[in-house]
């Protein structure tokens, strides 16, 4: 009933490649929904829950910039990322909260058309 | 015996990928970083052919005529020459939608004053709860009726104070007024628990002796940087 040495180390092999690949897999299929991840149900941890303050700033009839403010001192050296879309162009931007919080204007790469529908995506990533 | 030691280090393989996995997906996790995703949409009173917004004011003192046209909407208060601004944003227009789950953060109504008081009135912003429309709205059929002062003060959904003398909360004419937020009615309206009818703003104490005016931009006016708001920020995963 013994397995020889050789076919032992070749079984563990073939295991060793089959959970490998099988970790592959689970990778490729992790979600990223920002409360999920792969099986897991993981608490994703954020600066704040409180409502931002939103204002795109016009020149003319296009958005050139976004003011966030109602940041709070927790979200200090984040980094916020911003986009805006006129559901036919968009643009983005980024810039680094003050130590303290407070407000942050952001400076799109292009200026986006005003629009009677606008998205105004954010993402603080950080501190 | 040889077996057995196959099956111990095929265990030991798997336990060590599963631990390996682990520390991958603990990796993952934006390496520990806190991430904070929010989503806004912004309704815009323009073009002035849009249905994104209807805005509408409605006068006492011509108790009858609909002033949907008009390119200035006004909230006065005076001896039978109260007027009120009726504003509707439709929230079904934002895209991508917002989901019913949602969590409303903040919804903030943003309206462009050109004209304001010489004395602090407060205004308050009240939650329509009857349907009307921009073309046939008039004093005489808004949904709270011709009564001065009604509703009730203390059911506003919230108010600001507005005019020009040092102190003000709002006292910069030409320029959108901040205060009006309207977080509860948006996410109510989100939610499907109310129907979005809109505001109406009047001046808190109507039939002033000496006539009180703010005036405000409407979507008639057809001017992108003066166009009433609705800046609506969510998260959809709270």
């Amino acid at each position: 009933m013994a397995l020889h040495r050789p076919a032992a180390l070749l079984a563990v092999a073939l295991a060793g490649a089959c959970i490998a690949l099988a970790a592959v897999a689970f990778a490729a299929s992790l979600t990223f929904d920002g409360r999920s991840l792969g099986m897991d149900n993981d608490t994703v941890p954020r600066c704040t829950t409180a409502g931002l303050g939103v204002v795109p700033n016009l020149s003319g009839t296009t958005v050139v910039s976004v003011a966030v403010s109602g940041l709070p001192s927790g979200c200090g050296g984040a980094t916020l990322q911003v986009t805006v879309n006129n559901l036919v162009t968009s643009s983005g931007g980024s810039a680094a909260v003050p130590a303290g919080g407070g407000s942050v204007t952001v400076t799109l790469a292009a200026a986006v058309a005003i629009a009677a529908v606008e998205q105004v995506d954010l993402v603080l990533t950080g501190p | 015996m040889t077996g057995r030691l196959a099956l111990l280090a095929l265990g030991a393989l798997g336990l060590a990928v599963l631990v390996m996995e682990g520390g991958f997906a603990a990796s993952l996790n934006i390496a520990s970083q806190a991430y904070t995703p929010y989503r806004t949409c912004v309704l815009n009173g323009t073009p002035s052919t849009t249905t994104a917004a209807i805005d509408a004011s409605v006068r006492q003192a011509s108790a009858t005529t609909n002033f949907g046209t008009v390119t200035t909407n006004d909230v006065a208060s005076g001896s039978a020459a109260n007027r009120r601004l009726y504003i509707r944003f439709d929230l079904t227009q934002c895209n991508p939608a917002i989901p019913t789950s949602a969590v409303v953060r903040l919804a903030t109504l943003r309206m462009y004053v050109t004209v304001l008081p010489a004395v602090c009135r407060t205004t308050d912003i009240f939650r329509v709860t009857a349907t009307w429309t921009e073309a046939a709205i008039t004093w005489n059929n808004q949904p709270f009726g011709t009564a001065i002062n009604n509703p009730a003060s203390g059911t506003a959904t919230d108010t600001y104070a507005a005019g020009t003398p040092a102190g003000c909360e709002n006292l910069t004419v030409n320029s959108y007024v901040t205060g009006a937020v309207v977080t509860a009615d948006v996410a109510a309206f989100v939610a499907g628990t109310a129907t979005n009818f809109g505001w109406m703003l009047r001046d808190d104490v109507e039939g002033s002796a000496t006539l009180r005016t703010q005036t405000y931009a409407a979507k008639n006016l057809g001017t992108a940087s003066q166009a009433p708001q609705l800046v609506v920020t969510y998260v959809t995963v709270p």
